[in-house]
């Protein structure tokens, strides 16, 4: 086949063993790659009721086809598990350099199964496998686990790994790559510390082999060169402010985080975004493997009690352990960014989950003896020590690191936790965005921006504004903004890129120049309709995944604030989330009965029964 | 009447020179319409997103006195 490399590499933690498999070119075909390939096996081979920290839950490493090919911001890879954060499915993203190199392997998947006995980690050489022990980095932050691991394989070889947060299983954990990018969300980097798989190494030579080499070539060259006009116009956004020039624009549609959610307007907006970012503390922009965009941020804080170089923040981030917290110190966000990363914390979850912390502490839920100090919103300097604390399990950070739910209702109050299945809101307020409370009520991973960021169109006029307040049109968008997700994530693309560029600017955003380049490089059939098709059907088997584990309506819902608290100020004053109106809609749109499961007619139209 | 013109992302190369924070005023004929005013700003308004207090301005909207007309750029990330 091409495209893919066609080869699973199958781990099993508890014997030692290792196993390559070859993949069925129609489950290659009909599940794309990546997220797609990682739900099949995990469908058939697991049963969903598992507790997500036992050996019987698998963990999957996902390449997709245009990962390490020359399409452009062909970068990712995703990991997929049962979450020990929402008990639903885990779908975490990450680029940077690893996903290509483990690409270049020879393997579009590794598979990890059961649990080693004493601490791990898995160094894969090209064809070359060994599980080797990991006592000697177990208990070592990120940053010194990634420079030790280099130093004992390879100085080019790439590394993911946890730190001490996922050692501890804290259901917040993130696998971090590069020491700075993170398949951040779900709690991946427990599932991974209760493996005991510390880190896994990679380095790859091999060429991916296309179907199609020239026209992929072609359209590709013509999708940088595009970009690369933007770049020198003057005109991309993310390549001048990186994702951190959002906290204004979020801000003045009132749907920036605020004070855990109690409102969505936020003065220190200007004092927190990209242009407060370049101008105090960027080194430079960083791009992940053949990105021509450049999101990332290389910076540098001189401060003598924030100081640090690395990279971030990202806006999501700014979001969370900035704004939220009613923090709009920008060297202190960016402190805490940089000990997510060293710790192994997702910030998003990190930071909400504190957010949560301040707002009950404020009204005297939660005692200040049980946290060893006060904890009010505005307070910069508590943020970072509880982000330190969380990461290490320590003290209350113990709690912090279980997420807000676990948090809130450890204080007798699940309300103050602004989640969905247990999984922490991204930094986009859905009172002021309709469909993106549709999409967090109803997501296979709970609350989540990649799972189908509706805000391109609501909040960023990409390809096309749509009212953020309407919520009558937001069922039909939702499901395909999902779809159309799935199907960059399954492909192994940055969305980024992939959204603005690689489908037309219509409003269905048409997935003409994806499909072109999956048909290069695999040859396999794919047109329009069957990439939509596949994306459509990936996603209705993650659903299923989830009913199977015992998720129903009831568990597509939000917290009571967003569904009867009208936003308090600001441009979506008066709004709240109109979710039992969209809701059956938009299950009769994907071919889902009242209680959201799937129709025997729906599968049977997928290929799924 | 006064307005006042919100220029976020990268628009703010496009600020007057003493201007020091996101937004300036200016004067408007009463009753001017959203696109009337955008046809005299020196910022690519089609691709732009385009708000008036917050919301999504209605096709041929006008403003009233103390309206803020805010643009950034179409593109999305976060
Ligand atoms: S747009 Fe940003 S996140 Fe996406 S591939 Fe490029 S640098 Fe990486």
């Amino acid at each position: 086949m091409y495209g893919w490399n066609s080869r699973i590499l199958r781990v099993n933690l508890t014997t030692g063993e290792t196993r390559v498999e070859e993949v069925d070119p129609r489950v290659a075909r009909d599940f794309i790659g990546g997220r797609g390939w990682a739900i099949r096996y995990l469908y058939d081979e697991m049963d969903p009721r598992v507790d997500p920290l036992a050996p019987e839950n698998k963990l999957v490493f996902a390449t997709g086809p245009l990962t390490a090919t020359p399409v452009p911001t062909g970068n990712r890879y995703m990991v997929v598990t049962k979450s020990p954060l929402t008990g639903a499915l885990s779908c975490s993203n990450s680029g940077g350099f690893f996903p290509t190199e483990m690409k270049r392997t020879g393997f579009d998947l590794f598979i990890f199964e059961g649990k080693a006995e004493r601490p791990v980690y898995l160094w894969v050489n090209d064809d070359r496998v060994e599980i080797r022990p990991a006592d000697h980095i177990w208990g070592r932050t990120v940053f010194e686990t990634e420079d030790m691991l280099r130093a004992e394989t390879d100085p080019r070889a790439r590394v993911a790994c946890i730190g001490p947060a996922g050692e501890r299983r804290a259901p917040i954990a993130a696998i971090i790559n590069e020491k700075h990018r993170a398949a951040a969300r779900s709690g991946v980097g427990a599932v991974m510390g209760s493996k005991n798989l510390k880190a896994v190494v990679v380095r790859g030579t091999r060429r991916i082999p296309l179907a199609h080499p020239d026209e992929l070539k072609a359209l590709s060259d013509q999708v940088v060169e595009e970009v690369k006009q933007a770049v020198a116009a003057g005109k991309s956004t993310l390549r001048i402010y990186g994702t951190a020039y959002v906290p204004p624009v979020t801000n003045e549609l009132g749907i920036l985080p605020t004070y855990n959610f109690r409102t969505g307007v936020f003065a220190g907006a200007e004092a927190i975004s990209g242009r407060a970012l370049s101008q105090k503390y960027l080194i430079r922009a960083k791009a992940c493997y053949g990105c021509p965009i450049a999101c990332g941020r290389l910076t540098r804080v001189e401060d003598p009690i924030f100081g640090g170089e690395g990279e971030g923040p990202e806006y999501e981030t700014i979001g969370a352990l900035g704004s939220a917290c009613g923090v709009d110190n920008l060297a202190a966000i960016t402190k805490a960014n940089y000990i997510c990363n060293e710790l192994g914390l997702d910030t998003i979850s990190a930071g909400m989950t504190i957010a949560c912390a301040m707002e009950m502490y404020e009204l005297g839920l939660i005692p200040e003896s049980d946290i060893g100090r006060p904890l009010r919103f505005g307070d910069a300097e508590a943020v970072v020590e509880m982000v330190r604390l969380a990461g290490l399990r320590e003290g209350f950070g113990d709690l912090i690191a279980q997420g807000s739910y676990r948090l809130a209702s450890h204080y007798g109050h699940p309300e103050f936790s602004m989640s969905a299945k247990k999984q922490e809101f991204p930094a986009y307020d859905p009172r002021g965005a309709k469909g993106m409370g549709l999409l967090y009520a109803t997501s296979n991973i709970g609350a989540s921006h990649m799972a189908g960021d509706t805000a391109y169109m609501e909040v960023f006029g990409v390809p096309k504004k749509v009212d953020p307040l309407s919520w009558e049109d937001k069922p039909r968008l939702v499901k395909y903004f999902e779809d159309i997700f799935t199907i960059v994530d399954a492909a192994g693309l940055c969305v980024f890129l992939s959204i603005r560029y690689l489908f037309e600017p219509t409003y269905n955003v048409e997935p003409v120049r994806i499909s072109r380049l999956m048909e290069y490089a695999t040859g396999a059939g794919y047109d329009e309709e069957t990439l939509l098709k596949a994306g459509e059907r990936v996603y209705n088997l993650e659903r299923m995944f989830l009913v199977r584990a015992g998720f129903s309506r009831a568990d597509d819902t939000l917290p009571p604030r967003m569904l009867y608290e009208p936003m308090p100020e600001g441009p979506a004053k008066g709004h709240v989330v109109e979710l039992d109106r969209m809701l059956p809609e938009y299950y009769r749109l994907r071919g889902w009965d009242e209680n959201g499961v799937p129709t025997a007619e729906k599968l049977a139209e997928l290929g799924l029964l | 009447m006064k307005i006042r013109i919100k220029l976020l992302a990268h628009y703010q190369q496009y600020l007057p020179p003493d201007c020091s924070s996101s937004s300036y005023e200016v004067e408007v004929p009463p009753d001017v319409r959203v696109e009337e005013v955008l046809a005299g700003l020196p910022v690519p308004s089609e691709e732009s997103v385009v708000l008036v207090n917050g919301r999504t301005p209605q096709p041929g909207q006008t403003l009233r006195e103390g309206d803020v007309l805010c643009l950034f750029p179409a593109i999305g990330g976060g």
